[in-house]
């Protein structure tokens, strides 16, 4: 079950953040953060190594003793991190993935609002209803 | 075994433990100064062998985890140093006793020791010991280097010696089992005659053999114990022990790839744990010297079989780690082990892996930690994190450490080191606190997590005991994280800061922090938020203007053309682009900004004022209130510059909610400015002007200072007085008035200037009609007329006036007219009398009111509202001729259209002084004057002028004209006297008249036939000469009336060629009325 779904900047600051447990979204928000140290690491070594390669999805950033922390990279620089319960193993990286594509999506869709300016965090209510049909009732 | 060294690293398994302690009372700075010293032998060459000890010094070493010694020989104290003072002979046999106490304590492992003993002189201190040195003071012990070499070089005998003895331990021999604290009880009741145990047993003492030989420079011997080690121990499933041999294994191969060390530039060691100065000294012997040989003599050969490669090391680092964490003791091992395998790979840079490694070290539980121990460790993983370049992990940890120092449970919490702890953690969150770096662009870095941090940079500094730094953060968190603050954190951050700046006012001052950390000020550029800044011009009435003759130095350097289309543009220069105004010196000079407020409540600013430079400035604030979420706002801040010269804006100073900041425009994003550079002139007397007529609301024309308007009706006359005030500080040396009128197109004008004195002026408006051509026009002459002029006061002096520069007063005049009287149409007819006429005037009261008209010498009128009426005035016929010519120049130099307009007028001007007609509308208190100049055409001009020949004629000695009737006697001669004056120009005549005398009998018919009654003496024809000008003709002859009977007598000119060419009017004769009596009886 995802608890948290955050989209990041390419400058690195959150366009979007938003977890289940409302009280302790600054938590998430530690977590998140400290998971971009990994991104930006898988990156660099992408980019060092297969500069071809688009594989989006970077997987598993790092896991705490409660979460795991899953990253997607654009190829605009735009992350996507999802913050799933350790303790729900049920899901599978494919679920993980498909989950991205819609983040991904959706995101794309709230680009292509000309109302939108890049950069502003992103307030879109559809935005946010198309979380809340991700997998693990967000 | 408790307590992990978290500065360990993979070299540091080829050092010796060395433990240096006070003893007795020793002043801590001297024990730490001779400390030093002894640290700073950290690696000694031993003699004739090429190898190296390295040393570890602790002048602090937990006995339990001496107690792990035989499992990994780096961690058995094998030599002590203690440092004691003593003064006396008398207490030597004491310190020695005492230092022999210190020895039991690592007893079991110790190889050697020694005393140093500070001030002791003497018999005693003479005695040589190789294990007590003497020396007098801690100031003067030159040999402390030398004695700790020779000691470590003792321990090394010791170290080889022990190595050699358990290397060559023949096979057969029963070999002891090595174990650790928490084993010893699991091997009571074992089979040590089993082969598995005695494997067991050989392993381990392989592994210990690998130890010693690492520590005694024998890296590769090292390298092949610790194979056959790892090789016996995993053969037996003895998974401590095994992961302990992979360890060693590691270590080596670490030693033998990075002989720089793993440890980094040593930075990471803290000099309370220990002060070896030991980096960029260390020489490994596993490397080849420049020489090309190597240190260790063993075997160049083999190396590359039994070194591990740089992926191996991490994979046996991984299979160490996985081994120790079996066991639940072991914890500060496994632990430790991550720490290396973190530090190597950092060295690789392998982030990735060594942040598994991290993450792994984070999970090891040691039980219950201290809360100094706890700090320790978050601030240890937390450099670990940096080194592999996760600044944000790294962050995160350290401000857990932060916290850790002030956690609840913690009676004295150490809110400086909380507070320095979280200061190191800026740069993983992108935090600089700089407003600097925040104004420029867009927000860097995730606000939410800064704003965390910053609040609590606020509450520690707070805690802390420093309101001015905690004011200081808090100032910055409002600055630079508004946009992120919601409205009701916006009221409690103001709230909250307002509080703390009531016992510390926030200043612009650069607060430096002990550990040299310089916060720079903060100025609250967005409370308010600046949009525009535009310098004003002052006043019009205010404006220095320069006197035209020197304008033209100023622009003469500029540029060799007069004008260039091409503009030199450059962006950056805006600001600093030069305004076309002046300000003056001595004047209050305005500024408006355009500021708004973002905050969702009232915005006090206090002491608002201008940062300027060039010029000295007096800056006179202002305090202001701004509504909530405001629109832009307009700003007028003021100040009065002292001194002459270019005064350059450079910004603004608020004071809000207790901060008062500094705000320069260079450092302000979405400013517009026009320029903030303007030439302060001298300063310039300064006029105030004061009218006796209450000044007008608006203003017609901008250039204007002052106005006045008022309300006249056609003709009337208003006096003006102006008064003229010097208020300002120069003296006025020169005033110049000149005067315009606006509009003229109705010719309307303000005439009249008599410039008596300067400071006292007479205006006199006087309206002119426009010719009224017909009743048609009537209607246009129903609305009101609005005149306009201008005065214009020019004045200078002071400095100003040196600097060639005056200023300009001008005072406008607005008249509204409204319609009076005026004169539909006029007429003449002839009077009784030549010399007189009848104007007969069709006077229109077009005002509201009744009006009385009055004219000289004549009856009032009085003319009801919009009524019409004639007006018969009897005027004397005018002598235009003999009117005095005022100015004779002006006359040569105008032309002919211009003399006549002039003729015109001043024809006018007489007439209109003639009849001197007035009106007064008694109701409402007014009275003026109206005017016939307009009105009179050529022809009535014509009828009023008196002609320039003068006839009069005498009857019996008595001038006649009409009405006036001559008596005389039947019968007496009666004398007619005709007499000519001539005042044209030029010669007249000759003329003759012929003198018929007739009887007008009132009924129309006039009898001529009167041969029978009047008789003439003398001819009845006069013939009068040529008479020059100025001169006169009289012609004399007699009548004798036969008869009584009034009789006229008709004087006609004989149809005579010379008369023709002067217009009839001048020979209006009058017609002569005799009226002849009865003789008086005698």
């Amino acid at each position: 079950m995802a608890v948290c779904i955050a989209v990041i900047a390419k400058e690195n600051y959150p366009l979007y953040i938003r977890s289940v447990p409302t009280q302790g979204e600054l938590k998430f928000h530690y977590t998140v953060h400290t998971s971009l140290d990994v991104v930006e690491e898988k990156i660099s070594g992408v980019g060092k190594a297969l500069a071809d390669q688009r594989e989006l999805y970077l997987g598993l950033l790092y896991p705490t003793e409660d979460y795991k922390v899953y990253g997607y990279v654009t190829n605009s620089k735009v992350k996507f991190v999802i913050v799933v319960d350790s303790s729900n193993t049920s899901l599978r990286d494919n679920e993980i993935r498909s989950m991205f594509r819609k983040l991904h999506n959706s995101f794309t869709d709230v680009m292509c609002n000309p109302f939108y300016n890049p950069g502003d965090p992103i307030q879109s209510k559809g935005h946010q209803t198309a979380q809340t049909h991700l997998p693990g009732n967000f | 075994m408790s307590v992990p060294d978290y500065m360990q690293c993979a070299e540091d398994h080829q050092t010796v433990v060395v433990v240096v302690q006070p003893m007795g009372i020793v002043p801590e700075d001297q024990f730490f100064r001779i400390y030093k010293r002894i640290a700073s032998v950290s690696q000694v060459s031993i003699r004739d062998s090429q190898r190296v000890l390295f040393i570890r010094f602790r002048h602090h070493y937990p006995p339990e985890n001496n107690e792990w010694g035989d499992f990994q020989t780096h961690r058995k104290v094998v030599g002590l140093i203690s440092v004691t003072s003593c003064t006396t002979a008398k207490e030597w046999p004491q310190t020695s006793d005492r230092f022999h106490g210190q020895k039991e304590v690592f007893g079991s492992t110790l190889y050697d020791s020694r005393l140093l003993v500070f001030g002791l002189q003497g018999e005693v201190a003479e005695q040589q010991r190789t294990d007590v040195a003497f020396y007098p003071s801690y100031d003067d012990c030159p040999d402390v280097e030398k004695r700790v070499e020779d000691f470590v070089e003792s321990i090394f005998i010791v170290l080889e010696s022990k190595r050699l003895d358990r290397a060559t331990d023949k096979s057969g021999d029963k070999i002891q089992m090595l174990c650790v604290p928490f084993e010893k009880k699991d091997f009571v009741g074992l089979d040590t005659d089993s082969r598995h145990y005695k494997k067991r047993c050989q392993g381990r003492m392989r592994k210990h053999v690998g130890d010693l030989c690492l520590q005694a420079g024998m890296l590769q011997d090292a390298l092949v114990h610790y194979h056959m080690a790892v090789e016996l121990l995993r053969s037996v499933n003895d998974f401590l022990w095994l992961g302990a041999a992979l360890e060693g294994l590691c270590s080596a191969s670490v030693i033998f790839h990075y002989p720089g060390g793993t440890a980094g530039k040593s930075g990471a060691r803290k000099p309370s744990v220990s002060s070896a100065a030991d980096a960029g000294k260390r020489h490994r012997p596993g490397a080849l010297t420049s020489s090309g040989i190597s240190a260790d003599t063993s075997a160049e050969i083999g190396r590359a079989k039994n070194c591990l490669s740089q992926e191996d090391i991490i994979e046996k680092y991984k299979e160490a780690i996985s081994y120790y964490g079996k066991y639940k003791s072991a914890g500060v091992i496994e632990l430790e082990a991550c720490i290396k395998a973190v530090r190597v790979l950092a060295i690789q840079k392998r982030a990735m892996e060594a942040s598994e490694f991290l993450q792994n070290a984070v999970y090891i539980n040691l039980g219950q930690l201290s809360e100094e121990e706890k700090i320790q460790r978050y601030s240890v993983l937390s450099e670990l994190y940096e080194l592999i370049g996760f600044q944000r992990k790294s962050a995160f940890f350290k401000r857990v450490a932060a916290m850790q120092c002030v956690a609840p449970t913690i009676p004295e919490p150490g809110w400086k080191a909380c507070y320095k702890l979280l200061l190191e953690t800026l740069p993983g969150y992108s935090l600089s606190l700089d407003p600097k770096d925040f104004s420029k662009g867009t927000h860097r870095g995730w606000a939410a997590v800064q704003l965390r941090l910053l609040h609590e940079l606020v509450y520690a500094s707070r805690r802390m005991g420093n309101p001015g730094l905690s004011v200081r953060h808090l100032s910055f968190l409002l600055q630079t994280m508004l946009d992120f603050l919601s409205d009701q954190e916006k009221k409690e951050v103001t709230q909250s800061l307002e509080n703390y700046t009531s016992k510390c006012p926030g200043g612009m001052e650069v607060i430096s922090l002990p550990d040299g950390l310089k916060l720079s000020p903060v100025p609250f550029t967005k409370l308010p938020i600046v949009r525009s800044v535009s310098l004003l011009n002052l006043p019009v009435s205010l404006r220095p203007h320069k006197v035209k003759g020197l304008l033209g130095q100023g622009l003469s350097s500029a540029s060799p053309f007069i004008y260039s289309p091409i503009t030199m543009h450059s962006r950056g220069d805006e600001r600093s682009k030069k305004i076309d105004f002046q300000w003056v010196q001595g004047d209050v000079c305005e500024v408006q900004l355009m500021v708004y407020n973002p905050m969702p409540f009232e915005l006090r600013v206090e002491n608002m004022g201008l940062l300027t430079s060039g010029v000295d400035f007096e800056s006179l604030p202002a305090a202001l209130s701004l509504p909530a979420e405001s629109g832009l706002y307009p700003v007028t801040l003021v100040g009065v510059p002292r001194t002459a010269g270019n005064i350059t804006i450079n910004g603004y100073h608020t004071s809000v909610f207790g901060v008062s900041s500094d705000c320069l425009l260079e450092g302000l994003v979405g400013v517009k400015s026009s320029g903030c550079m303007v030439e302060v002139v001298p300063s310039l007397p300064r006029l105030q002007l004061c009218t006796s007529l209450p000044r007008s609301a608006h203003l017609s024309s901008e250039d204007l200072s002052t106005s006045v308007s008022l309300q006249l009706f056609n003709g009337e006359t208003q006096q003006l007085t102006i008064t003229l005030e010097n208020i300002g500080t120069e003296t006025l040396n020169t005033l110049e008035l000149t005067s315009k009128t606006l509009s003229t197109k109705d010719g309307i004008s303000v005439t009249g200037l008599p410039v008596s004195s300067p400071l006292r002026q007479v205006l006199k408006p006087r309206t002119e009609n426009k010719p009224v051509g017909s009743d048609a026009s009537k209607n246009e002459f129903n609305h009101v007329k609005t005149l306009e002029a201008v005065l214009t006061f020019k004045y200078s002096g002071g400095a100003g006036q040196v600097e060639g520069y005056y200023r300009e007063l001008s005072l406008g005049v607005r008249v509204d007219v409204e319609p009076s009287v005026f004169f539909t149409r006029v007429s003449t007819l002839p009077a009784t009398s030549t010399r007189q006429c009848h104007l007969l005037l069709d006077v229109f009261n077009s005002t509201e009111h009744e009006l009385t008209l009055s004219a000289k010498n004549n009856q009032d009128l009085v003319l009801h509202a919009s009524e019409c009426q004639r007006m018969a005035i009897q005027v004397d016929k005018l002598d235009f001729d003999s009117m005095p010519v005022t100015d004779h120049d002006a006359l040569r130099q105008a032309t002919v259209r211009q003399q006549e307009e002039k003729r015109q007028q001043v024809q006018g001007g007489l007439i209109n002084s003639t009849l001197d007609i007035h009106w007064t509308i008694s109701s409402i208190q007014r009275h003026g004057e109206a005017s016939v100049e307009g009105v009179l055409n050529q022809l009535i001009l014509e009828h009023l002028q008196l002609a320039p020949l003068q006839w009069d004629v005498v009857v019996n000695g008595k001038p006649c004209d009409c009405d006036v009737i001559a008596d005389c006697r039947v019968g007496d001669a009666v004398p007619l006297e005709v007499k000519l004056t001539n005042r044209s120009k030029s010669a007249v005549g000759p003329f003759s008249l012929t003198i018929v005398p007739f009887q007008d009998y009132q009924n129309g018919v006039q009898n001529y036939d009167l041969q029978d009654a009047v008789t003439f003496i003398g001819s009845n024809t006069f013939y009068i000469g040529t008479v020059n000008p100025t001169e006169n003709s009289v012609c004399v002859g007699a009548l004798l009336f036969l008869y009584t009977g009034d009789f006229y007598l008709n004087i006609k000119f004989q149809d005579d060629s010379t008369a023709r060419d002067l217009p009839p009017a001048w020979f209006c004769l009058p017609s002569v009325h005799i009226k002849a009596q009865e003789p008086v009886e005698l």
